[in-house]
């Protein structure tokens, strides 16, 4: 093998100069923190105890909704093994564990109002033993009248979950004049669909770890916003937050309900149970309480009620979206505007009506889940679609290309379309690889018991958190003396890869390998509070902070290099790891030889860097304006096949294409495109937490259904497309959680090409397939 | 009390240890033993995060009483590191970024390099069905498959 | 004021290092309860919906009781064989015994597959095990032994409800058997659930039966429900196909029969109407695959 000759060396640097600040962007790196999940270290909460810590299990309500006349704990507290027995008498500041409106309680005090209130939480030497002694505590109930069905829940004589009525938020989208624009058509399309409870199920369940150190706590835990655990704990402790020190431990996946309430309550507890007992206390759910106690996705009841023209192009939507908002408001209050702002789908229509109600039911609380409304909006607006056609008597893509959104065209809110939207190339990406028109003639003529059809779906999702408050975030850099680089932040990784991602565009920007750079663990004693990490904005809003946090290192290094190297400071360059001059003159330093000459000239390397996204302009009453800073495409195409006497079904192909703006790791965009579309088909295919009298019938994972490796399609056709955004760095775009809303829609309608008929509630078993053929 | 002395072979070392009746192989693996690669995410033997080899075989460990490990030989993902074959298998992990969150790559892994030591170069489908009583909820699985099938090949 | 603790956290185990030291132990100890590797049990136990007080652990008596033989025409099976080694024996390879390996193949997940035993799939006697329509299809006998012999029952009359059992508490299930049925025969088992592994069945069936000049010589039937709660046999269908000749129109007639002879109940995985139309048309599937066509 031929050493490289220093002339060769140059020229491979020079070229990687001209690549710039983009040197690493679009590189499938591997990610930072694999080694440890590979060789299966102990990385995760519960891997980090000490021996003497006691644990928590919890008790739960009895009844949906009930006064709670008297706790006795007496006998709990004399079982073997137990130390402590928490109840709200317990807590010394707020008895409160809620996000946004205070509305719950961490312990349920004077009434309960589903099943998965805490009503206890008991601390004993083994966890066998706190199980078994939880069931010795005794309560003393008066069943109240429960309300299940939100719609119910919506009218004034409804039982009240809540003292203020059941409506918990209320958001309208008035664009235009919709009773004109049903004159204007000629056809008027009306249906109901519907969708169910979806539980995340990561397969690490909540867990919280807390021992008091001097005058602090510390609590580790598996969350997705450390800063918010510790503002919680603060809160039910009454302590201020300096005393509290809360880092995130290694995450076994969250998909949105450890942004929610549930990490609150299981720090909370065990920040109690340690400094009642003083002793180390872990608070980790067992799967039946996590299923039972933490959030779900919101079952939703969504009218739609559509005018079209003989020619396909739609003059008025009206939607009607009603969310079960389960016992207590959680993040939910967002999901809802989400919803009602994408209730229409991504096409141009310019008469909307669309009323979106989050509603208090007794069922057991729902709040944030990858998609955040999405899903169950995109689900029933793509699915009218395919009735719309079907009425026409048209192809579902021939109604699509009429309507949907291009550059130039207005959302239902009414905001404008830029070059960026990449809608037409991501739905032309899946119909050429699919060769949906052949398929689609192919299938219409078909007989025997065996059908196959094929199906679309597509979307827009607005980025970030958008209306839901101010989107910023800060990342730290530091330098070691020996060259790594300490990429810290209170964003957190639980499996996007996203924080890999952040290094990724911070090697970039400054012009060192990633190799260099280690991620410390998200600590709120050291790393700037940072707002939460959910609607999949680490590399949207983190990535720009990443950027500006490497850049600002870069100032700092350039005069030391500059005076080492003997060069005009504005000719450093910093390519790959490699300083020189941009004239080739005088010497050159590789990184670590330019940390030591700063760290020898005093120089501090240590940055902060911060972005926020520029404000959302709308109107709160019409919900018209620009809602989100920019937009994320995705199409989906779907091909199935059904037993038509059985009503079982497989999927056989599945293509999707995402308009991310910019990949800046093309292998973690496919990872997400993968994960999320296999947790969306389990979403329609499978996936139901069932709730029969406010009780919930299936909290384990024998009788709740999700995904094995053989209820995948053989196989799943990516693509990415690349439309640049105005916000994310490089133009990137946010890509974790869309891919989770296709399947339901997309697998809905490739059925109803295949049988003639749709299935209008999710999750689409083969029993609901089987009526829809015999009806 | 009603404990008993379990005597049992984990990771090629012999050990003893005092048991309750209701304790699982799960609890002393992790508790006493400090193998804190086996997880438990579901507790009811329907997840396969808990998997370890008892001679020879993946078991649940959830579903293991513990005083019935006795006389056995239980082999973690820690008695495996070292292992050329297991170190390919992480090394194609790596590789495919097949370990999202990690919480069911040490159960994968294990299923993986049993399969790989009973069968050459397993297709895709048979890759499949070695991890189906595995579930993961971040990859989808796509990338796991592709990693135990690169780490069947040779190199 | 001190709690007693609950039975779980102080149960009694017998460990037994022999099948004879078993059934003394059992049988002074008739109250023990019964364990092998527990796969179904375990989890049962932990969660007090069992509350043995004591426990017998006979999962060490492999040696005596993981054997599979043939005995003249009965082929035999130990109670403590697992789906894995029952995998690896030749007899599930050959035609007319397909319906075991149709079981094993999407039995549980592949780690269950290692520690359940057939013994335990029929003692847990219930519509989520997928051995017993099997073995009722094979009309096959159980062997429970004690202090005082053995005792041959034959399965149908061995379980008798949900989760119940004809066992005396001093019994131990030692052994499951049937008789090869011969050349001519064919067998067939499938199921249906809400993905593809690793499932509570909605519906599951197993049929074994001879086709002879087109004419069903012989056919049993078995589902994991008929009228009640736990896997039965299907006589009135059964009756009806003997002697007919093997067609459509007997098959869209038998499962009129069938349709007849079910009485399900709805619950929240499935209804009573849909796991009827899933059972008829599997009985029209299995039929024609013991006619030969697939």
């Amino acid at each position: 093998m031929s050493a490289q000759t220093a002339e060769e060396f140059l020229t491979e640097i020079q070229k990687k100069a001209e690549r710039g600040e983009l040197l690493y962007i679009g590189k499938e790196l591997r990610r930072l923190d694999d080694l440890e999940k590979v060789l299966g270290s102990p990385i995760y909460t519960n891997d980090l105890i000490p021996r003497n810590t006691l644990y928590a299990r919890l008790v739960l309500s009895k009844y949906p909704h009930a006064i709670i006349k008297s706790v006795s704990v007496s006998k709990a507290i004399g079982y073997p093994g137990v130390r402590y027995v928490l109840t709200h008498k317990d807590v010394p500041g707020l008895n409160e564990s809620s996000t946004i409106i205070p509305d719950r309680p961490l312990f349920a005090f004077n009434k309960v109002r589903s099943t998965g209130d805490i009503i206890a939480a008991v601390i004993a030497e083994k966890p066998n033993r706190a199980q078994e002694a939880a069931e010795l505590v005794e309560v003393e109930y008066e069943q109240l009248k429960p309300v299940f069905d939100p719609v119910e829940a919506m009218k004034p004589e409804a039982p009240k979950v809540h003292d203020d009525g059941n409506i918990i938020k209320h958001v309208k989208v008035r664009k235009g004049d919709v009773e004109k624009g049903f004159q204007q058509a000629d056809y008027i399309i009306e249906n109901t669909f519907r969708t169910q409870h979806q539980d995340a199920a990561p397969m690490e369940t909540e867990t919280a770890f807390a021992v008091q150190r001097g005058e602090r706590i510390l609590i580790i835990g598996s969350m997705q916003t450390p800063h918010h655990v510790q503002a919680a704990v603060a809160k039910v402790l009454g302590w201020p937050l300096d005393r509290i020190e809360v880092i995130q431990a290694v995450t076994g996946g969250a998909f949105g309900p450890k942004s929610d309430e549930p990490p609150y309550d299981v720090a909370s507890i065990a920040a109690l149970g340690a400094i009642k007992t003083g002793k180390p206390v872990l608070m980790s759910m067992t799967r039946e309480e996590s299923m039972i106690a933490h959030t779900k996705r919101h079952p939703a009841i969504i009218t739609h009620k559509t005018g079209v023209k003989a020619d396909g192009k739609l003059t008025a939507s009206k939607v009607q979206i009603v969310l079960d908002g389960g016992a207590y408001a959680s993040l939910g209050v967002l999901v809802i505007v989400r919803a009602t702002f994408h209730a229409n789908g991504p096409y141009e229509i310019p008469n909307v009506w669309n009323d979106g109600y989050k509603v208090y039911t007794n069922n057991t609380y729902t709040g944030s889940f990858r998609g955040f409304g999405a899903p169950q909006a995109i689900f029933a607006a793509e699915s009218q679609m395919d009735e719309i056609a079907k009425k026409l008597n048209m192809d579902p893509l021939d109604l699509r290309l009429i309507n949907m959104l291009r550059p130039g065209s207005k959302t239902s809110t009414g905001q404008l379309m830029d070059e960026s939207c990449g809608l037409p190339e991501c739905l032309d990406a899946v119909v050429k690889a699919s060769d949906y028109r052949k398929k689609k003639k192919l299938y219409s003529k078909q007989d025997g018991k065996i059908r196959r059809g094929i199906g679309i779906a597509m979307l827009h999702h607005g980025n970030a958190l958008g209306p839901e408050g101010n989107d910023y975030a800060y990342v730290h850099l530091s330098v070691e003396k020996n060259g790594k680089i300490h990429l810290g932040t209170g964003l957190t990784e639980f499996g996007t890869g996203a924080i890999s991602g952040l290094a990724q565009i911070a090697a970039s920007a400054l012009g060192v390998p990633i190799d260099y750079f280690t991620i410390d663990r998200p600590n709120t004693l050291v790393h700037h509070e940072t707002g939460p990490t959910v609607a999949s904005r680490v590399t949207v809003i983190g990535g720009n902070a990443a950027r500006d946090a490497a850049l600002k290192l870069k100032q700092k290094v350039l005069p030391v290099a500059s005076k080492v190297i003997g060069c005009k400071v504005e000719d450093v360059q910093i390519v790959d790891g490699y300083v020189y001059c941009k004239e080739k003159k005088g010497k050159s330093l590789s990184w670590e030889e330019l940390v030591k000459e700063a760290y020898e000239a005093n120089i501090e390397l240590n940055t902060l860097g911060y972005y926020m996204a520029p404000s959302c302009k709308w109107d709160e009453e019409t919900g018209l304006g620009s809602p989100y800073n920019q937009y994320t495409f995705g199409a989906a195409i779907a091909e199935v096949e059904v037993d038509t006497e059985t009503g079982l079904y497989k999927v056989l192909n599945y293509y999707v294409a995402f308009d991310v703006g910019r990949a800046i790791n093309p292998k973690s965009v496919r990872g997400q495109l993968y994960g999320g579309t296999v947790q969306g088909l389990g979403y329609a295919m499978m996936e139901e937490l069932v709730h029969r009298e406010g009780y919930v019938v299936n909290p384990n994972l024998k009788d709740y259904y999700i995904p094995t490796s053989l209820d995948i399609p053989e196989q799943i056709q990516t693509f990415i497309i690349e439309k640049q955004g105005s916000m994310g760095p490089f133009g990137a775009k946010i890509v974790a959680e869309p891919p989770v809303v296709l399947p339901g829609p997309v697998i809905r309608n490739a059925i109803m090409d295949a049988v003639g008929k749709g299935v209008n509630s999710l999750p689409i078993t083969s029993e609901k397939v089987y009526k829809a053929i015999k009806e | 009390m009603a404990q008993m002395l379990v005597k049992v072979n984990v990771n090629g070392i012999e050990r003893e240890v005092l048991v309750d009746p209701d304790d699982r192989l799960l609890d002393v693996l992790r508790d006493e033993f400090g193998y804190k690669s086996v997880k438990e995410a579901c507790g009811t033997g329907d997840c396969g995060l808990c998997t370890v080899l008892m001679d020879g075989k993946p078991v649940l460990s959830c579903l293991v009483p513990a005083f019935q490990a006795k006389n056995h030989k239980v082999v973690t993902l820690e008695g495996l590191n070292s292992d050329p074959l297991m170190k390919k298998i992480q090394d194609q992990f790596r590789a495919h970024q097949a370990a999202q969150c990690g919480f069911c790559t040490p159960a994968m892994e294990i299923m993986g390099w049993h399969l790989l030591n009973r069968k050459k170069e397993p297709n895709k489908q048979e890759i499949k069905e070695a991890i189906s009583g595995t579930l993961c909820r971040c990859t989808g699985y796509y990338d796991i498959v592709d990693a135990i099938y690169d780490a069947g090949r040779p190199e | 004021m001190e709690q007693p603790l609950l039975n779980r956290s102080v149960m009694i185990v017998l460990q037994p290092s022999s099948l004879k030291e078993s059934l003394k132990l059992l049988n002074e100890n008739p109250d023990a309860e019964v364990i092998a590797n527990a796969s179904d049990l375990w989890p049962r136990i932990r969660n007090g919906e069992v509350k043995p007080k004591k426990l017998l652990d006979i999962s060490g008596l492999v040696n005596e009781l993981s054997y599979v033989k043939k005995d003249g025409n009965l082929i035999k099976i130990g109670a403590l064989v697992t789906v894995s080694q029952l995998e690896g024996e030749s007899f599930v390879n050959e035609k007319r015994f397909s319906a075991f390996k149709d079981v094993i193949a999407k039995f549980g997940s592949p780690q269950i597959r290692n520690v359940a035993t057939v013994g335990g799939n029929v003692c847990a006697a219930s519509s989520s095990e997928d051995f017993i329509p099997v073995l009722l299809a094979f009309n096959a006998k159980v062997r429970l032994s004690s202090v005082d012999g053995d005792r041959y029952v034959n399965l149908e009359k061995f379980i008798t409800g949900k989760r119940k059992i004809n066992r005396r508490p001093n019994e131990i299930l030692t052994e499951i058997s049937f008789e090869d049925p011969g050349e001519g025969y064919i067998s067939a088992f499938e199921k249906v659930g809400r993905r593809n592994i690793l499932i509570i069945n909605l519906v599951n069936m197993a049929v074994v039966g001879k086709i002879k000049d087109g004419k069903i010589e012989d056919v049993r039937i078995a589902a994991n429900r008929i009228k009640g709660k736990i896997p039965e046999r299907a006589k009135n269908t059964e009756d009806f196909l003997k002697g007919k000749t093997l067609n459509d129109d007997t098959v869209a007639r038998a499962k009129k029969v069938l349709s007849e002879e079910i009485s399900l109940t709805d619950d929240f995985r499935a209804s009573a109407n849909y796991r009827k139309a899933l059972l008829l048309a599997m009985l029209e599937r299995l039929l024609f695959k013991l006619g030969g066509e697939q």
